[in-house]
């Protein structure tokens, strides 16, 4: 039951003003930004949860008990060469949320919307922090890491929470699922990472190539929040 | 002589015979031989002290294998193994690992926790006849709190504290060694080290550093270079002979100890031996030590040669109703923007007070303690008249913190140097006796004497003080601000050691306090003031802090007080009061257009002037609904449809009209125009995303809908009966996910059999224009803006 609750210093101004579609905007006051990122700080209880198992790529299943068999091709060429996966959930709890709610409530729209993409951002980072905690790790027994895999990318099902959760064991660290398998507290995150032996870089990376990885990986081309 | 210490133990126990996934110190008992053979190797090898196969014999690691049981004959059979082994030819240390969790507020597991498995397993390895404890490969600072406090409370051995350092200097959590060395230095580590994680190249440095932080001797066990992979298994790929060549590197960047972690054998240990045969112990460090506190992450050092350090003073409930009410309900909201604000502000240190009555202080006190401990790098000082509360804010923090306060006072002697000296803390030392508070600087420095020589008895050293003057109020006294300055030179001549103190009190019952104040400022920081505890946030104190700085040689050349920016000095207070934007020629000079312009850039400050002026011009409450607002409204649409504006600039924009609104309503009630209709809106039932909802609400109310928000998570059936009730001439829906979009369908069909006739739009993430007309929506929103145009297009509103 590894937990890691990887702390946050900061919440990145750039990603919650991406996330809420600020991107290529020239004249927003910056002000308003950097004050939600602070206040989603001092209400971010960031925490993270991961666990270890091995993969089978050529039946797609990971070897938890009982065995997960995962659905979707995306997600087999994702872990294509893969011999084991980390699962991992993190999250920023649901003070952030109540916030911006309240906010809205009050008639503060814009500063609403800001709490809540800067808890997106600040959830992402959690994630990303036990990433590099763990990459080292996975590095020391020769592994190299993919790119984080959520249920609803590509075709991976949302169907697929139920048991991503249980063998996460995301409960641990206070993520559940709505009966519409929605994770609760909503600024939360499960996503699979596979391992691939670091020797065999070249094939792996070759059968990788092709690809495409983040905004690029998603086909809902119109949203705002894209990388460009 | 440069003590040896033994290599690698696992990869020595994998040749001679363990299993893959087997417990390793099981071989203990199970073949004690083997275990026996290692450290025969490693002495004839050279080594002069061998470490115990329990690096991993810890109830927490040793219950993986169903042996937790058996933690205490693992380790005192291991160490009387090690023994017979060695005979009186070496040294044996008891080896203890980590426990492989984070303790919280990093994970999950309870410092306590903790501290009870290093306890009973150092119990253990000093009932076996340990000659010293080694706590090693910690990556967490406070597991090292948590087994160092477990060792010194279970035994008496020398205790050798190592941590691992990543490659960018740090150990995975953030700490380095300057601050890793600080704290253990004042928490009673025998030596300081470092082990694993890197070869002996990169460990130079870190060597050197702990050297140059502690007054300890240092230790230092690196890797066999760094690692490579070979067929799939991790290598450690330096020969004996380039092991042996850092060796003296290593000795003289300060290590006294020496020795080798993953991939060392005998050879290794063998080569470094004679690499460093006939070298010197490295002399300790012997400088003066200066006060120097800690947080997980950096060292803070206070002293006459160095910059003033600001203690900020803000995390104080005493004579602040608000922020006691706040800590009293139980949240720490504002204590933690305290925190970080002061930091920002320029606070090097922040002080921690939790003294609200009613509360359990020690449990808010821990509480604060550890949330701050995660927000900022400033170290703390635990403020508290009360010792439990002191313990739990000290135990818990990942540092060295300071003590406010030892007085000279008997309660305060007896009970908090105990603590100071236990976990490693510095002291605040304030002149007041059983008599109270001393008049003259004698008597300060009496006082003064008195805590310091009872502290030394303790076992602090130079460097664990700081000496306050003690303010007093110059209204009661005239001499009170003399008295503190010659305190002040009093306590740099006889002790040399840093000052402090509080200093708002001198100006209580004054005029024009602030000025007292940065006055009085300016000449304790000449007579000897290192540290303040003040307002950061308190400008003209800075002021006078910034030009002391530069007067007194502190900022050399003036450097920073040049690059500081003056350019709102000398207005008043520096402030800059908002005005209308100033108008450039293509910006409108009407007000109408003025309006318009305002909520096209989100002016909420100034629309209500606005509105006032155009109503004093007497424009009519419509005229300016329409030429200016929705003007406004119907331009933003079309440069956010056009990506010219994005989603929060339009929701500022409604705030700005929210605000116009409610002035043109207070002006004149009676002149709130019909309402372009009924809105009914939605969440559905099974999502709890919100957001895009709320969006779509705030514009459409502030376009002139009547709105009723029935929240999110609703039944079908509620928002039926509401559209009925109401008579909606909207119902709006909103679904984030595949999984919850098909109630929408449900809701639509409700709606029809219910005979509602109201327009149907709907939206959210998940869907689209076909899904939308498939399950007989009248319209698909893609965004907030959109869906208010749609809606006027539905009731006939449309410009």
């Amino acid at each position: 039951m590894p937990i890691f609750h990887a702390p946050l210093h900061e919440i990145d101004a750039k990603e919650t003003k991406r996330y809420a579609g600020l991107a290529s905007a020239k004249h927003f006051d910056e002000g308003i930004v950097r004050a939600a990122c602070e206040d989603a700080l001092l209400l971010a209880k960031p925490q993270g949860i991961w666990q270890l198992y091995d993969y089978d790529c050529q039946t797609h299943v990971v070897q938890s008990d009982p065995p997960f068999p995962l659905e979707g091709e995306k997600i087999a060429k994702h872990l294509a060469h893969c011999e084991k996966v980390i699962v991992l959930s993190a999250t920023v709890g649901d003070a952030i949320e109540q916030e911006a709610t309240k906010r809205f409530d009050e008639g503060h729209y814009a500063e609403g919307v800001l709490l809540d993409t800067a808890a997106s951002a600040a959830v992402e980072q959690v994630a990303d922090g036990m990433e590099n905690y763990l990459r080292p790790k996975a590095a020391a027994k020769g592994y190299a890491m993919r790119w984080r895999f959520s249920p609803g990318y590509g075709d991976w099902p949302l169907t697929a929470q139920p048991e991503l959760v249980r063998i996460i064991d995301a409960a641990k660290i206070g993520v559940t699922l709505s009966s519409s398998l929605m994770l609760m507290p909503r600024k939360s995150i499960t996503a699979i990472i596979g391992l691939y032996p670091a020797e065999e870089n070249g094939a792996a990376d070759r059968a990788h190539a092709h690809m495409p990885s983040g905004c690029a990986a998603c086909p809902k081309t119109d949203c705002p929040s894209r990388k460009v | 002589m440069i003590h040896i210490f033994d290599g690698a133990m696992g990869t020595m126990l994998q040749a001679g015979g363990l299993k893959p996934g087997a417990c390793p110190e099981l071989m203990n008992i199970e073949h004690p031989d083997v275990v026996k053979s290692i450290h025969k190797a490693y002495v004839e090898a050279g080594a002069t002290i061998v470490e115990t196969n329990t690096f991993g014999a810890s109830r927490l690691k040793l219950d993986h294998y169903g042996l937790a049981d058996r933690t205490r004959e693992l380790n005192t059979a291991a160490v009387k193994l090690a023994k017979e082994a060695v005979l009186d030819r070496a040294k044996v240390a008891g080896s203890m690992g980590p426990t492989g969790r984070f303790i919280e507020p990093l994970g999950d597991l309870d410092f306590e926790t903790a501290y009870a498995t290093f306890r009973e397993q150092a119990e253990a390895l000093a009932e076996g006849g340990a000659d010293y404890l080694i706590i090693e490969t910690c990556i967490d600072i406070q597991e090292m709190r948590a087994a160092l406090l477990a060792a010194k409370d279970a035994t008496d051995l020398p205790v050798i504290c190592q941590l691992s350092y990543s490659e960018d200097g740090r150990t995975v959590t953030g700490t380095d060694p300057q601050s890793a060395a600080v704290t253990l230095d004042a928490m009673g580590a025998d030596i300081i080290g470092v082990n694993c994680s890197l070869g002996p190249e990169q460990l130079v440095p870190i060597v050197q550093k702990l050297h140059d932080s502690c007054t300890k001797p240092i230790s230092v066990q690196p890797n066999a270079g760094m690692p490579i992979l070979e067929n799939g298994t991790t290598v450690f790929p330096m020969h004996p002979d380039d092991f042996g060549y850092w060796a003296p590197k290593l000795v003289e960047a300060g290590a006294s100890y020496i020795g080798g972690c993953c991939g060392t054998t005998p050879a290794h240990i063998r080569a470094m031996a004679e690499a460093v045969r006939g070298m010197d112990e490295p002399a300790p460090n012997d400088g003066p030590r200066m006060l120097a506190l800690t947080s997980r992450s950096r060292t803070v050092c206070i002293d006459k040669s160095l910059p003033t350090r600001l203690i900020g003073e803000r995390i104080n409930p005493t004579g602040r109703k608000k922020l006691a009410a706040e800590i009293k309900s139980g949240s720490l909201l504002s204590v933690k923007k305290e925190a970080v604000n002061q930091v920002k502000a320029g606070a090097n240190l922040l002080d921690v007070n939790m003294g609200v009555g009613g509360i359990d202080q020690t449990a808010a006190m821990k509480q604060a303690v550890t949330e701050i401990a995660q927000l900022t790098d400033a170290p703390l000082v635990i403020d508290t008249g009360d010792a439990a509360s002191l313990e739990a804010g000290l135990r818990a923090y990942p540092g060295r913190a300071l003590i406010n306060s030892v007085t000279a006072e008997d309660y305060r002697i007896e009970t908090y140097l105990p603590l100071a000296k236990k976990y490693g803390a510095a002291i605040l030392c304030l002149p007041i006796t059983e008599d109270g508070v001393p008049k003259t600087a004698e008597a300060r420095l009496r006082a003064v004497r008195t805590i310091i020589e009872k502290a030394k008895e303790q076992g602090l050293r130079d460097g664990d003080f700081l000496l306050d003057a003690l303010v007093m109020t110059v209204s009661a006294d005239v001499n009170a601000c003399n008295e503190v300055l010659k305190t002040l030179q009093g306590y740099r001549r006889e002790f040399g050691y840093p000052a402090t103190m509080g200093l708002s009190n001198i100006s209580f019952g004054l005029p024009a306090r602030p000025l007292i104040n940065s006055t009085f400022f300016a000449m304790c920081l000449a007579a000897g003031l290192d540290a303040p505890i003040m307002n950061p946030y308190d400008e003209a104190m800075q002021n006078a802090l910034a030009a002391s700085s530069a007067l007194l040689g502190k900022d050399p050349n003036g450097l920073a007080f040049s690059r500081h920016d003056w350019s709102g000095y000398g207005t008043h207070n520096g402030a800059v009061t908002k005005t209308v934007k100033k108008n450039d020629a293509s910006a409108p000079q009407d007000t109408l257009g003025r309006i318009k312009q305002a909520v096209i850039e989100g002016e909420k400050d100034v629309v209500a002037e606005l509105v006032d002026q155009a109503i004093q011009e007497k424009h009519e409450p419509n005229e300016i609904t329409e030429k200016a607002l929705t003007a406004a409204m119907t331009d933003i649409g079309e440069d956010f449809g056009a990506g010219r504006m994005f989603l929060p600039q339009v929701l500022l924009s409604a705030e700005t009209m929210r605000t116009a609104f409610d002035r043109l309503k207070e002006r004149f009630p009676a002149a709130a125009g019909p309402s372009k209709g009924t809105v009914v809106i939605a969440t559905v039932k099974g999502d709890v995303h919100d957001l895009g909802k709320n969006i779509t609400g705030a514009l459409l109310a502030n376009s002139g809908y009547q709105l009723v928000d029935l929240g999110k998570d609703v039944d079908a059936d509620t928002i039926v009966r509401t559209a009925i009730e109401k008579q909606a001439d909207i119902v709006g829906l909103c679904a984030l996910m595949t999984t919850t979009m098909t109630q929408i369908d449900t809701v639509i069909a409700k709606l029809h059999e219910a005979g509602s006739h109201a327009k149907v739009i709907v939206g959210g993430a998940a869907l689209t224009q076909e899904y939308a007309d498939e399950a007989g929506a009248d319209a698909y929103a893609p965004d907030g803006v959109k869906a208010v145009k749609l809606a006027d297009a539905l009731t006939g509103h449309a410009c």
